[in-house]
């Protein structure tokens, strides 16, 4: 198997796990109508602003609806992020020393959004 | 209760609905999605954009490895043109944090609504599917190695290409990360403009390329829409499901009704969409 199959399996897994678990996060969220009423609405005030992905993960042990659909949202922002590892990883295999280069800093932007501005922003 | 599900229903009929009208006219689910959450079901601007971008992720991610299986997406190039992508998303994200928190989203209407009808334009002044122009490489073509080869089946035949002028590719880049952040959409036409027109690049390996990046420059946007607050769990979760089951539709019915009048509908539709977003922009900022 040669490394683009491999990428292209692993958006594909990728997708399928993220919406498994926002499918799933709906069905364990439709046992408590009252919670899903105060979600659904168009001027909901819960959003992601107040969530962290640490207390994401802590919320899939209390099987927690909402938890479970953030979760598939994590997963599918993570797939590309992944794709891009990946493809370090390859350019390293063939010592591509321009795009191992090229591929760091497209890494090094992904950081910087995923981590480094939140840091500040909090 | 009724109402709950009836809420429910209507968001993934229209997600599903703008998946589908975005994978037909190639361009997108959250060129429709925007236009439809914000105008006609009164959804907030950022919460819709939110939800557009992580949409954006699943039918990218969802499409691209089909593409990058059948070898016509390039991922060296691909992923040369992401630092301008990645870059722009950024500093586009971050202005929409600027002007939400301003109260000044009448903009991004304005905004939104130009970008979709320029785009429409582009779309259809374009000649189909025809291969580049034959020129000479430049010190790029050889530098960041901006060449492959495709086995086209319209044509029957293994297509050689190179493309040229890296750095003006990566300037439109740049402009569509900056959109992608500042709408939430994917800015797939502007990434295709960014190869075809100004890196030379056949346009099948332009759209299946820019599919593929597209994803990564939603990832950027969408971590920082995230810590801003503008993803909604429940609107987002639905959003991407809908899309996803839409485009996935269109990409089925897309090879049977290429160039045919029921896609010049949907391009009509898109330009009242275009029209009507700018509308709502004009009126409220009066």
């Amino acid at each position: 198997m040669d490394f683009d199959s491999v990428m292209s399996y692993t958006l594909r897994i990728g997708v399928i796990i993220s919406i498994a678990l926002i499918i799933l996060g709906f069905i364990l969220l439709a046992q408590d109508p009252t919670a899903l009423q105060r979600l659904a609405s168009r001027h909901s005030i819960f959003n992601t602003s107040r969530v962290s992905p640490i207390q994401v993960l802590q919320g899939l042990n209390r099987f927690d609806g909402v938890d479970y659909i953030l979760f598939g949202l994590i997963v599918l922002i993570a797939t590309p992020v992944i794709r891009v590892i990946l493809g370090l990883a390859g350019f390293i295999a063939e010592r591509n020393k321009l795009y191992i280069v090229i591929t760091f800093i497209v890494l090094l932007d992904l950081i910087i959004a995923i981590f480094i501005i939140p840091f500040l922003y909090k | 209760m009724i109402n709950l599900i009836l809420y429910l229903l209507t968001l993934l009929l229209s997600s599903t609905i703008a998946g589908f009208v975005g994978s037909l006219t190639g361009l997108g689910g959250a060129t429709v999605l925007v236009p439809i959450y914000t105008l006609f079901l009164g959804i907030p601007l950022p919460y819709a954009t939110g939800a557009s971008l992580i949409s954006t992720i699943a039918t990218s991610s969802g499409s691209a490895s089909a593409y990058i299986k059948d070898k016509i997406t390039n991922v060296r190039i691909g992923m040369s043109l992401e630092i301008a992508t990645t870059l722009g998303a950024i500093v586009g994200s971050l202005i929409a944090n600027i002007i939400y928190k301003m109260h000044l989203e009448d903009i991004l209407f304005i905004i939104f609504g130009i970008v979709i009808l320029s785009s429409v334009y582009v779309q259809l002044t374009k000649a189909k599917d025809e291969l580049p122009k034959n020129v000479k490489p430049d010190w790029t073509t050889k530098l960041f190695k901006l060449y492959g080869s495709y086995y086209d089946q319209a044509l029957k035949t293994e297509v050689e290409y190179h493309g040229i002028r890296w750095w003006l590719g990566e300037i439109v880049m740049f402009v569509a990360g900056l959109i992608s952040g500042l709408l939430g959409i994917g800015s797939g036409a502007l990434k295709v403009i960014g190869m075809d027109w100004a890196m030379n690049l056949p346009l099948k390996v332009s759209t299946t390329t820019s599919n593929f990046m597209i994803g990564v420059t939603a990832a950027t946007s969408s971590s920082l829409y995230w810590v801003f607050g503008y993803i909604e769990p429940v609107l987002a979760g639905i959003t991407a499901i809908g899309v996803l089951i839409g485009a996935l539709a269109g990409t089925k019915v897309l090879v049977r009704i290429r160039n045919s009048r029921i896609r010049f509908i949907f391009i009509a539709l898109l330009i009242i969409l275009g029209v009507e977003m700018i509308i709502r922009g004009v009126f409220h900022g009066l």
